[in-house]
């Protein structure tokens, strides 16, 4: 009785209501529920720009890949004539080679590096330099890289990157992107093993192993996931370059071999990949084939996507394989 | 461990070195055998050799308007000699004739004549050429098909529409005035101007102003350009679809692109000798005044010891000329412009 001359009853009830939405958290983290709400519009629009990228890429190659699949699969580029020998063989060895070169060069040679500055280097201020002018690296337009490539690659070391074609090979372009994303590689691998929790490397060297021993048992099996991952993603931008590629030389009108995808011995002969295959094709809007060309840069983007998924399942594999070598 | 470190690190250094002093032994020994080996089979010269039996490579690099030409002569060359390795590229003209100037390139796909500079480029490097023209590209005025007022116009209304003096004209009559101190007596109707062309990047525009605006522009002491005022596109589509779209519109694209579209009047053009149509003839003749030549220049010295190039080139003069051409979208020479090209590679005429 004593409450209800205290407080009217408006405001009583106001009381219960707040008690109430309190106990079961309903209206009262507005801010968070607006939050909510605006992380998952962005990732609606994400997810339907993604959606409407691959759909409209799909239906425009549709009956490229429907109807002439494997021809399209192992034709050539050309002037669009004959549709039926059209095709993404060349392209796919391009781009195939280039992965190769950028998994047996930059690699190596930048998860050498991150484990030299993660766990060997001292930190002073030239090393801090050398990061720093990494990080900068890995901002570099990458048409840079392709004028690196040009000089180095191309025009500076021909007789081992093309004896036939002045340089301008698939080794070339493969080692201009190993260049290209050797940063990120570092980078990335250098995040991995600075998450390598420092109680495991004390424990280490707390019964008594030596430097090498943590870092061969400890810190690289705990990274490895982290290194993959990271590795992995520089691959597939690796594979989208396009820019590059035009200056140290991928052909963009017709190419006399359509090796294998498999055969090495024309790796240091002129090339294609496939950014270029797709950049040209799209570019013939004015041209009398272009009935053939737009549907087919169509279906070679399609089958662009479906390579970089392929390697990125590939990731997922061996990042699963290593978590789970890692908790065992 | 720091001394040990450190000696390790010298004897790193000293292998790397090593290594580097052996690979660029390596390197230069490479050097020299591959070019022997890509030195094609010298000795046989005869001009009997069937395409068949023929094997090399032939490298060609230039304008991205012949590129389509070389192109599907390369591919229809590959079913008749497999054994050669044709490699086709489109950077442009300009870096076509830079290539083939300093060897690196066979032969030169070109929209224009080679230049006087390009010239002293490829004396420099003792490459002589053999000048072949292969085919014809017109350039199509045009308006809207609703646009009945106006069927034909002369390079002095083409200067006063799109001309460097023409900036913020926006009717036809406007241009009128000027065109009329330029000699022309066409009436431009009253009707309002859009214009529609290819941005400067495209061979198209370099190509108009050179044939179209040059000389006037020269004349009256003018840059040799476009008003900067107009709606420049790199993709032709996007032309037809303004001309299309547009009752008082005018543009220029390359004649196979425009012969095809519909809802588009191609313009008749008077280039000092009358009012002429634009159709395959009359470009072919050289009677339809917008029209420029297509060439391959071609490098002497490779073709005489290189007999994939010969072969190739062979092909180029007899189903390049009479087949390939037109189907990727140009005009074909007329039957004496052939025989005069396919003369002037018969008897290799230099320059």
């Amino acid at each position: 009785m004593a409450f209800g001359k205290v407080l009217d009853d408006k405001t009583s009830a106001r009381i219960q209501r707040t008690v109430a939405s309190s106990i079961s958290r309903k209206g009262v983290d507005k801010k968070g529920t607006a939050f909510q709400m605006v992380l998952l519009t962005t990732l609606f629009i994400t997810m339907l720009i993604l959606v409407v990228l691959i759909f409209d890429v799909v239906q425009g190659g549709w009956e490229v890949l429907t109807t002439r699949l494997w021809g399209f699969m192992r034709g050539e580029i050309g002037s669009g004539t004959f549709p039926e020998r059209l095709g993404v063989q060349q392209g796919l060895y391009g781009s195939f080679w280039i992965a190769v070169f950028v998994a047996v060069f930059a690699f190596p040679i930048g998860i050498g590096s991150a484990i030299y500055l993660e766990e060997y280097s001292r930190k002073n201020k030239f090393s801090r330099f050398i990061e720093l002018n990494i990080r900068n690296l890995a901002g570099v337009p990458s048409i840079v890289y392709g004028l690196l490539g040009l000089f180095l690659f191309v025009e500076g070391i021909p007789f081992l990157t093309g004896p036939n074609s002045n340089g301008r090979s698939a080794t070339s372009a493969g080692l201009t992107l190993a260049v290209l994303v050797l940063p990120i590689v570092i980078i990335t691998a250098q995040e991995a093993l600075r998450a390598v929790p420092s109680g495991l490397k004390e424990g280490s060297y707390g019964v008594g192993a030596t430097r090498w021993e943590t870092i061969r048992y400890q810190s690289l099996p705990y990274a490895a996931p982290g290194i993959l991952t990271g590795t992995l993603l520089s691959m597939s931008r690796a594979i989208g370059e396009a820019a590059p590629l035009i200056l140290v030389g991928a052909t963009t009108g017709f190419l006399g071999s359509n090796p294998n995808i498999l055969d090495v011995g024309s790796v240091r002969e002129r090339f294609t990949a496939m950014p270029i295959v797709i950049t040209e094709w799209t570019q013939k809007t004015n041209t009398v084939n272009e009935d053939v060309f737009i549907p087919s840069a169509a279906a070679a983007i399609v089958v662009l996507l479906v390579f970089v998924l392929l390697l990125n399942i590939v990731a997922i594999y061996l990042r699963h394989y290593f978590e789970k070598k890692r908790e065992s | 461990m720091k001394p040990f470190k450190s000696k390790l690190l010298v004897r790193l250094g000293i292998v790397v070195a090593a290594i580097a002093l052996v690979a660029s032994a390596c390197g230069g020994e490479d050097d020299g055998n591959d070019s022997n080996d890509t030195q094609p089979v010298a000795t046989a010269t005869t001009p009997t050799e069937t395409s068949t039996d023929v094997t090399g490579s032939v490298n060609i690099s230039g304008s991205s308007t012949v590129e389509p030409i070389s192109v599907l002569v390369a591919e229809l060359f590959s079913d008749v000699a497999p054994g050669v390795n044709v490699n086709v590229d489109g950077p442009g003209t300009g870096d076509g004739f830079r290539l083939f100037c300093a060897g690196d390139a066979d032969i030169s796909d070109a929209s224009r004549t080679i230049r006087d500079a390009e010239k002293e480029d490829c004396e420099a490097n003792g490459v002589n050429w053999i000048e072949l023209r292969v085919a014809i590209d017109g350039i199509a005025v045009m308006t809207n098909s609703g646009n009945t007022a106006i069927d034909c116009v002369n390079f002095a209304d083409l200067y006063a529409l799109i001309g460097p003096e023409s900036t913020s004209v926006n009717t036809w009559a406007a241009a009128a005035p000027l065109a009329a101190e330029l000699g022309s007596n066409t009436s431009l109707p009253d009707a309002g101007l859009d214009i529609y062309g290819p941005g400067e990047e495209s061979g198209t525009f370099d190509s108009f102003i050179e044939l179209v605006l040059e000389d006037t522009a020269d004349e009256r002491g003018q840059d040799a350009t476009t008003r900067p005022d107009y709606n420049a596109n790199a993709d032709d589509n996007l032309i037809l679809q303004g001309i299309q779209s547009d009752q008082g519109s005018l543009g220029w694209v390359g004649f196979a692109f425009a012969a095809n579209a519909s809802d588009v009047k191609l313009l008749e053009v008077d280039g000092g000798d009358g009012c002429t149509e634009a159709n395959a003839d009359t470009i072919a003749s050289g009677e339809y005044p917008i029209s420029r030549s297509l060439y391959i220049y071609v490098n002497a010295d490779k073709a005489a010891e290189n007999p994939a190039i010969r072969a190739y080139v062979d092909y180029y003069m007899t189903q390049g000329l009479d087949t390939a051409v037109s189907r990727v979208g140009y005009v074909a020479l007329t039957e004496q412009s052939k025989a005069q090209t396919r003369n002037n590679w018969n008897n290799r005429t230099i320059g």
